[in-house]
Parts: C-alpha cells; structure tokens; sequence
C-alpha cells in the first residue's frame, strides 16, 4: 500500500468515522436500526456543496448540512413513533424520499463538482505541511471535538435517558420520560452527524452525488463491530472512541484489500459492497458462534 | 388520594373477540392507605393498574388523583406522581446501566431532562446511603451494571427506585411473584418498611392470600373486572384464609380448585 493510499484510508476512515458515530447512536444506543442514514448523508455532502458553490464560507456550510441531516432524522424518528411505523421501515420511507430531495437540492442534477471551490480544508493545506497530512489533522480536529461532544450529552441528563429509551423503554416510560421525544431527538442528532460526515467527504473529494450515500448504514454498522472487537470496554468514552477506530481501521482494511490482491484476487472498488456485507455478517455472528463453541468445549471438559 | 370512577376498559371492542377487562369500576384510596388486591386471574388487576398509571387508556371513566383529573394524561407525565415496581424484575431497571445511573434516573422521575450532569457527586453518596438500608451490600456496588443482579436484589432496587422521589401513589403488581420464597418475603418487608416510614398510599396485586391478609389496611377482590369484596382493616383482622379462599370461590364458582397451593402455602 502507497502512502498515498494509506494516508487516504485514514481521511476516509475519520470522515466516515463521523458517520459510524452517528450510527452508534441509533443502533446500540437507541436499538434503533435506522436506514435513514443511506440518504442524509448525502443530503449533508449537497446541502454543503450548494452552500459553497452560493458562496456561504465552507465551515458555515456544515452548520446547515447538519441541520438537514438532523431535520431528516426527525422525519424518521416521527413517522415511528407517532405515526406507529416500524421503524425499519419509517427509516426506509425517509431515505427513499431523501433521494428525490437531494437531487433536489443539488438543483435538478445528480451531483455537484466542487473543483476551484473554497473547502474547509483550504487553511490547513496553504499551512507549509505534507499534502498526506494535511486534511487528517482537520479531520482528526473536528473528530475529537465530536467524540468530546458526544461523551458529554451522553452523560448528561437527557444522555442517560437516551440510554435507557434503547435499553429499556417502559422502564425510563415509568420514570417520567417522553420516550418519543427522546427517539425522535436522538435519531435527530445522529442523522445530523451523518449529513457533516456527507459535507466533510463531498469537501473533500470535490463532489457531491446522489448515490454516495448507498451503503452508509452497513459500513456504519462494519464500524462498530470492528471497534468493539478490537477496543471492547463499557466505559462511554472507550465505546465512542472505539467506533471511530473501528472506522479507520475498516477504511485500512479495504485500502489493503484493493492493493495487495490477497489469495490472488483482485478486488475491485465495486466488490467492496459484498465484501463489508459479509464482515458485517461475520462480525454480527461471530460472537454468537465463539458462545456455543465455548459451550461445547466446557461441555467436553466436564465429560471428560 | 385515588379516586376511580365509572372504569370501564375493553379489548378488542367492536370485534367478535371483544373482552370488557374493567367494568364501570369505583375505586377509593385515602391518604396514607395501602391497599391489597387479589382475584383470579383475568379479573383485570392489572389492567386497573396499567389505566391508573397510564399504560392503557380506558374506554369510560375518570382517575382523579390527589385532586387532579389525570385521565387524560400520558403516561409519561403521571409518573410525576405515581411510582410502580412491575412483576419482571428485569422491567424495573436498565441492566446495561450502573445501578448509581439506575438511580439518577430514579431521581428525575417527574422532571424535565436537561444538558446538565446526569448524576452528581452529591447523589452519589444519597444513593449509597439509601443502598445501604436495604442491607444486601448493594451500597459498595455502585458502578456495576443491574444486570449483574440477582431477580430479588433487582427488585428491591427498583421498589427504593420507585420510593427515591416520594410519590403520590405507588403501584405494584405481584413484584414478588417471580421471587423465591425467602427472597419475595425479604422484598416484601421492605415494601412495608417503605410504605410505612414515607406514609405512602399504595396499591398491591397479590396472588398470595397470605400476603394480602398480613400486609396493608385494606383489602379488595376483583372478579371480572369490578370490585367484588371490600374488607375494611377491621374486618380483615378477623379473616382467616380459609375464610378468604371461601369468598373466592364464592365469586368464582366455575373455577373451583382455581386456589393454587401456591397462595395457600407461599
Ligand atoms: N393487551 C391485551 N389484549 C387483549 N386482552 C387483554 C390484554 N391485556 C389483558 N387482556 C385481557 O383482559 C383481562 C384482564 O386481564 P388482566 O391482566 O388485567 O388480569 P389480572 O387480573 O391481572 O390477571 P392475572 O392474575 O393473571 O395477572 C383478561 O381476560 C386478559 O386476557
Ligand atoms: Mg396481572
């Protein structure tokens, strides 16, 4: 692997890192499956893009692309709670309509380039760094703000109640809490952090189109699987902390898998789909399997 | 206080399934009372609990509580008032939570949840004081998740959860009836030790004849969705349980034998 292609595989994996947390805040915090996300990330990557093609400053254009994203997750998080949808489904209607609304809001067109436009990454690139540098040490900036961010809601008031509406929601019902609110805020605020992972990555490859958010959920989903494997732990922070991991770590791993054309394969970009289905699938198993295989052993032990 | 009146709830209305859980029901609670309730089952016990907390919404009738008209309001918003600890010990609290957070959230019950700390220092030491009188040495496994818990420790924490913010009314509904024996007497000495250090008013759903006629000042059977017997503190000094399997049967004929052993023995 180039260093080129490493240094990409971290930018995309912190960019989309964003995403996973995004994620990991409806999936394991909500038990939420929310497929909402296949579209506002792209709503996030166009919402930003036309900003800066009007002329908004590129920092500011998140502010709107988040606000999108998260006005999209409350579609989502309403249509299940008060309209009773399943909310796999509710999060299926949100992001099949968000399609016809991207292309929308890019103006009739199925993308938007971003070449010769300001991007947020300008300042850092005109600093005197390497070029491989230079947009990871903004990502690696904003992500720490927002895992910083994202541990203090979770522990604050409204945080823990967040926690319990996944975990247990006649319980925290029983306490005095408006588990629709605290759905339909919560799939808010992930889908707000989708839609800055859609700015950040349209900013940073130079375009927003309509079909980059096409499998946003199940990378999301490799990520935390990936993260927990490798960091495991309870303590919020070292969860949060392992869902970007997870990210970058996914990021390496395709990078690795189109280069070194491993057991003589060569894998091309458009395979990476059915391969990331698949170690979602493993890593969603896995665990399970290694139960019963434990099981057994104990078993055979105690025959013996 | 409790006032019920005119309860009625169906299920399944309008269908040829339908089933009247709670019919025209009245129900009285002063201040400070602490009612038992049995009856067989489906009488709809538990279906009066789920409307007075707000879990169902009946068909017919009004629950006013200490004044107010609550009939109308979600069931968010009544838990303002009414604290509940359910039969499922898993129900009462969250096991991927600490019991300190189990607790904190306890604390808020009936409060906006805003950005500030979820649990203090200042709470920390309130909850393990509060532990500490359960006396099952809870109060030095703060940090640990409830599901490390036993079904009995579960129990006990949710009853002090449900009490932690003293409430207007507090509902139970046979929250020892998954305990073993020992345990579910344990669970229920703090029940009572709660009850009567916070003169709380209550409302218990019981299987156990024995518990209904030892615990509370009052005692009530249901069948078929209204209140069929009322027996007074006075007047449930003098009952025996065989007297009260008597009456059971009496307002049950078609399910003789319905008294298991289990309420006669447990
Ligand atoms: N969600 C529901 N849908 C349909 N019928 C229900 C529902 N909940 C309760 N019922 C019916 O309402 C009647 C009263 O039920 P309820 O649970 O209140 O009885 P109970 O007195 O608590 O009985 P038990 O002693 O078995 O707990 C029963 O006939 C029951 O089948
Ligand atoms: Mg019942």
């Amino acid at each position: 692997m180039s260093l080129y292609a490493f240094s990409g595989a971290i930018e995309l994996g912190l960019a989309y890192g964003l995403m996973a947390l995004g994620v990991y805040l409806t999936f394991r915090v909500l038990d939420f499956p929310d497929l909402t996300v296949d579209g506002s990330l792209t709503l996030g990557a166009a919402v930003s893009a036309v900003c800066v093609t009007k002329g908004l400053n590129p920092f500011l254009s998140l502010l709107p692309a988040m606000a999108a994203g998260f006005a999209a997750g409350t579609v989502t998080g309403f249509l299940t709670t008060k309209l009773k949808i399943l909310h796999l489904l509710a999060s299926i209607l949100t992001m099949t309509a968000l399609y016809s609304v991207n292309i929308r809001v890019m103006g009739g067109r199925p993308n938007i380039a971003l070449v010769g436009m300001p991007t947020v990454f300008d300042p850092i690139r005109s600093l005197d760094v390497s070029p491989f540098l230079a947009s990871n040490i903004l990502f690696v900036i904003l992500v720490s703000a927002v895992i910083l961010a994202l541990v203090w809601l979770i522990r604050t008031e409204y945080g823990q109640a967040l926690l319990a509406t996944g975990a247990n929601p006649k319980m925290i019902t029983s306490l005095g809490v408006n588990t629709n609110f605290t759905v339909i805020t919560g799939v808010g605020i992930s889908n707000s952090l989708v839609a800055l992972s859609g700015a950040l990555i349209a900013q940073n490859q130079g375009i927003a189109d309509v079909g980059m958010g096409v499998g946003t959920i199940v990378a999301g989903l490799a990520s935390i699987v990936i993260g927990e494997t490798i960091l495991g732990g309870r303590r919020i922070a070292v969860v949060i902390l392992s869902v970007v991991m997870g990210s970058v770590v996914y990021r390496l791993a395709i990078a690795a898998a189109l280069s070194f054309k491993p057991w003589g394969i060569a894998f091309q970009p458009s395979d990476l789909k059915l391969l990331t289905a698949a170690l979602v699938v493993a890593a969603l198993v896995l665990p399970r399997f290694r139960d019963s295989l434990r099981r057994k052993g104990g078993k055979a032990a105690r025959d013996a | 206080m409790l006032k019920v009146r005119g309860l009625s709830k169906y299920f399944a209305r309008g269908t040829a399934n339908e089933l009247r859980a709670l019919c025209r029901l009245d129900l009285d609670v002063r201040p400070g009372e602490f009612v038992s309730v049995i009856g067989s089952n489906g009488a709809g016990k538990s279906t009066l609990l789920a409307c007075i907390a707000g879990a169902a919404i009946p068909d017919e009738g009004r629950i006013v509580l200490d004044g107010t008209d609550i009939t109308g309001w979600p069931e968010h918003r009544r838990a303002g008032r009414i604290g509940r600890v359910f039969q499922d010990p898993l129900l009462g609290t969250c096991a991927s939570m600490t019991i300190e957070e189990n607790m904190a959230l306890a604390q808020r019950r009936g409060r906006r949840r805003t950005l500030r700390a979820g649990i203090t220092r200042a709470e920390r030491a309130r909850f393990r004081e509060a532990l500490g009188s359960l006396d099952l040495g809870l109060d030095r496994r703060l940090g640990e998740p409830c599901g490390f818990l036993s079904g009995g420790q579960r129990q006990s924490l949710t009853l002090l959860m449900a009490t932690l913010v003293r409430p207007s009314l507090l509902l139970l509904d046979e929250h020892t009836a998954a305990l073993d024996p020992r345990t579910a007497g344990l669970v229920m000495r703090l029940t009572c030790d709660v009850i009567e250090r916070d003169r709380l008013t209550a409302v218990m759903i019981t299987h156990n004849m024995q518990q209904a006629l030892s615990y509370g000042q009052r005692l009530i059977m249901m069948h078929r969705g209204e209140v069929c017997l009322d027996f007074s503190a006075e007047e449930k000094s003098r009952l025996t349980v065989q007297d009260l399997i008597y009456h059971f049967h009496a307002a049950n004929p078609a399910v003789q034998g319905a008294v298991s052993d289990r309420m006669i023995l447990s």
